[in-house]
């Protein structure tokens, strides 16, 4: 407890640094206009602006604050076009159009807005509360993993994201095995020896993290808006002068309460993000309160349930991902990458050897969720405005940053090059139903693993049985092969009692 | 079917690096167990059993974009190569000016309207990005030329400006 306290005394003593504080506001505001532009998700718009925000130069703490207060700013941004467009920006927020869409059907836009700001600042602030609590006990125990237990965690994060995100197990695997293997481009750290640079000097340090992020997330989904480009604009509902009110808060209190503790627990689960959060959240609300059957028709509780599990899961996907450095999302597989880019090494040490920025980056999500409601709240009538930008301005625009952003990290035209080919590449796997967040985990983690591997067999001098050599690692493949098997056995059990109930 | 050209592709290109994995990685000495070529060989091994699989039972028939919206993605793609080939050469400001005006015409804007959005992109963008927040933003191989061609009053300005 009292490591909470003096951590987050530290945290706060960054992150309310004036200079700090004025980032997390500029973080919110151009994280919501971005996350707020049409079909445009919250991941996306993390990808366009990192490079940005990396290139002006500031100290890693402050970086990262902005990064964080951009990453929430999307997050809330996404919503608008939700509810006032029925266009998802990312998988999690497609709970958030059920019920969000048809209360601003029915006028009750500024309502619903206003409802989905306060789920989301309880469910986020909830998250960060559990956050620090946890990430200090967490990391001392982590500190304690030997590289073959890395290894274990590392095949568990793995298989939990192939058996939870996507379509298809196989697909999502494969996905994360691209990541793994682009990761291997460039010069072997351990012995020198280039690997698959075919003698191009460009891309012998490897391929830039921000180059991947941007080409697979933001140069993809420019091509899946040229794509399904419709003539003229979407049609956005207007926002109202309804507001929330108590009656509403009253009705959704222990909805946000019981959805901001889902959210959170899923959210820790290493590669299960947001979108598994508030489908589990609005699917147990709708058991446990839909009595009347109105769910899907514009109730509060329909529009609460999702949003608060969505930030709560955020929060939650920030603790495996401080503490032992595996990302719980694709956005937190963004914000790893970045800390990298600093020098950085997320994990148990973190907290040890950098506490400023662990928990300056703490700090600011309190802060920003503040910000975001204080802003949110009067400002969200300008924010939808974004929402009426036309297509053919919007996708040359998105274009045009992602060029300055990588143009700005080395000067290199080269890898305004690689992000288109990326980009074609990334299109190609969405339009086969492969999702691209395993993509950038693989490449994330494509070095831990693999030298937490070679580390363990040094070790053991060759000896794979090390893998394998106590408690903490075997315990961790047998959650790994549970997360895959049961959600299996579950379905064919399922169909099988279709069957005889036919 | 279109999962099936796209693993046969991918199978394609992952035989090619199991075989650089299996042959041509190797480190002159080392003193770990496992050098520089074993996790690319496990990797391929995975991946190629991955692709074995999909091709095996594919789940996605095809993927649905008519001809005309072909074109217009590879349009898409054709100027963002130029773009980015364009981009040092040209300088920003004149590169963003002409690919903001095509591709925003392509999309279906006015020609004038375009023309603004261009003109306003490149130059709003210059300002905001290489001005205000100070960003290295490229001037133009022209630009740069023409500056030295000029009778040289201020040098120093073009060098620091760059």
């Amino acid at each position: 407890m009292e490591t909470v306290l003096s951590g987050l005394a530290t945290g706060f003593g960054v992150a309310l640094d004036p200079f700090n504080l004025f980032l997390v506001l500029v973080g919110c505001v151009a994280g919501t206009l971005i996350g707020a532009l049409p079909g445009l998700g919250p991941i996306n718009g993390v990808a366009i602006l990192l490079p940005i925000a990396y290139s002006l130069g500031f100290s890693p703490e402050s970086a990262l604050i902005l990064l964080a207060g951009i990453y929430y700013g999307a997050e809330y941004g996404g919503r608008i076009s939700s509810i006032l467009l029925n266009v998802p920006g990312d998988a999690g927020a497609v709970m958030t159009t059920l019920d969000g869409n048809p209360m601003a059907r029915a006028g009750n836009a500024g309502k619903a807005l206003s409802l989905s700001a306060i789920a989301s600042f309880v469910g986020g602030t909830f998250a960060v509360i559990l956050l620090s609590l946890f990430a200090p006990v967490l990391s001392a125990f982590a500190v304690t993993f030997s590289p073959a237990d890395y290894v274990a965690l590392m095949v568990f994060a793995f298989a939990s994201l192939a058996s939870l995100v996507g379509k298809s197990t196989v697909k999502t695997l494969l996905g994360a095995l691209i990541g793994l293997m682009l990761a291997t481009i460039g010069i072997d750290a351990n012995t020198g020896i280039p690997r698959y640079t075919f003698g191009i000097p460009d891309i012998l340090a490897g391929i830039d993290f921000l180059i991947v992020v941007v080409g697979l997330f933001g140069m993809a989904e420019l091509l899946t808006l040229v794509e399904q480009q419709v003539s003229g604009r979407l049609k956005s509902l207007p926002v109202d002068k309804s507001f929330v009110n108590w009656a509403d808060l009253a009705k959704t209190k222990w909805t946000i309460v019981r959805c901001s503790v889902i959210g959170f627990f899923i959210g820790i689960l290493p590669g299960t993000g947001a979108s598994v959060a508030s489908a589990v959240a609005y699917g147990t609300e709708k058991r446990i309160s839909d009595n009347d059957g109105t769910f899907g028709t514009g109730d509060v509780r329909g529009l609460a349930a999702p949003e608060a599990a969505n930030n709560a899961a955020a929060g939650g996907a920030m603790v495996p991902m401080l503490t032992l450095g595996i990302p719980g999302s694709g956005t937190t597989a963004i914000l790893l990458g970045a800390l990298l880019m600093f020098n950085i090494q997320p994990g148990p040490m973190m907290f040890s050897q950098r506490p400023e920025v662990a928990w300056g980056l703490i700090a600011s999500m309190y802060i920003g969720n503040v910000a975001l409601l204080v802003i949110n709240l009067p400002l969200v009538g300008i924010f939808a405005r974004m929402l009426t930008i036309p297509q053919q301005y919007l996708t040359p625009m998105i274009a045009i940053l992602a060029f300055i952003g990588i143009y700005t990290i080395v000067g290199n035209p080269f890898d305004l090059m690689m992000i288109t080919g990326l980009g074609v590449f990334g299109w190609f796997l969405r339009k086969l139903d492969f999702s691209l967040a395993p993509v950038i985990l693989g490449f994330v983690l494509g070095a831990l693993f693999e030298n937490n591997l070679r580390r363990a067999l040094s070790i053991s001098g060759g000896d794979w049985w090390i893998l394998v050599g106590n408690y903490k690692s075997v315990l961790l493949y047998v959650l790994a092969i549970l997360v895959v098997a049961l959600p299996i056995y579950l379905g064919r059990r399922a169909r099988r009692m279709e069957g005889d109930a036919v | 079917m279109a999962d099936r050209i796209f693993a046969g592709a991918m199978l394609i290109v992952t035989l090619a690096y199991s075989v650089i994995a299996f042959t041509a990685i190797s480190a002159p000495f080392q003193y770990d167990p496992l050098g520089p070529e074993s996790w690319p060989r496990i990797l391929s091994i995975v991946a190629i059993i991955c692709l074995l699989i999909i091709l095996w039972k594919p789940d996605t028939d095809e993927i649905g974009v008519a001809g005309q919206t072909w074109f217009r993605l590879a349009a898409t793609v054709v100027l963002l190569l130029a773009y980015g080939q364009l981009y040092e050469p040209l300088g920003f400001i004149l590169s963003t000016i002409l690919f903001g005006t095509i591709l925003s015409a392509m999309l279906g804007a006015g020609i004038l309207r375009a023309v603004i959005f261009g003109i306003a992109a490149g130059i709003g963008g210059y300002l905001l990005c290489a001005v205000l927040l100070d960003l290295n933003l490229p001037q133009g191989d022209i630009i740069e030329a023409l500056f030295e061609n000029a009778p040289a009053e201020q040098p120093a300005n073009a060098e620091g400006a760059s």
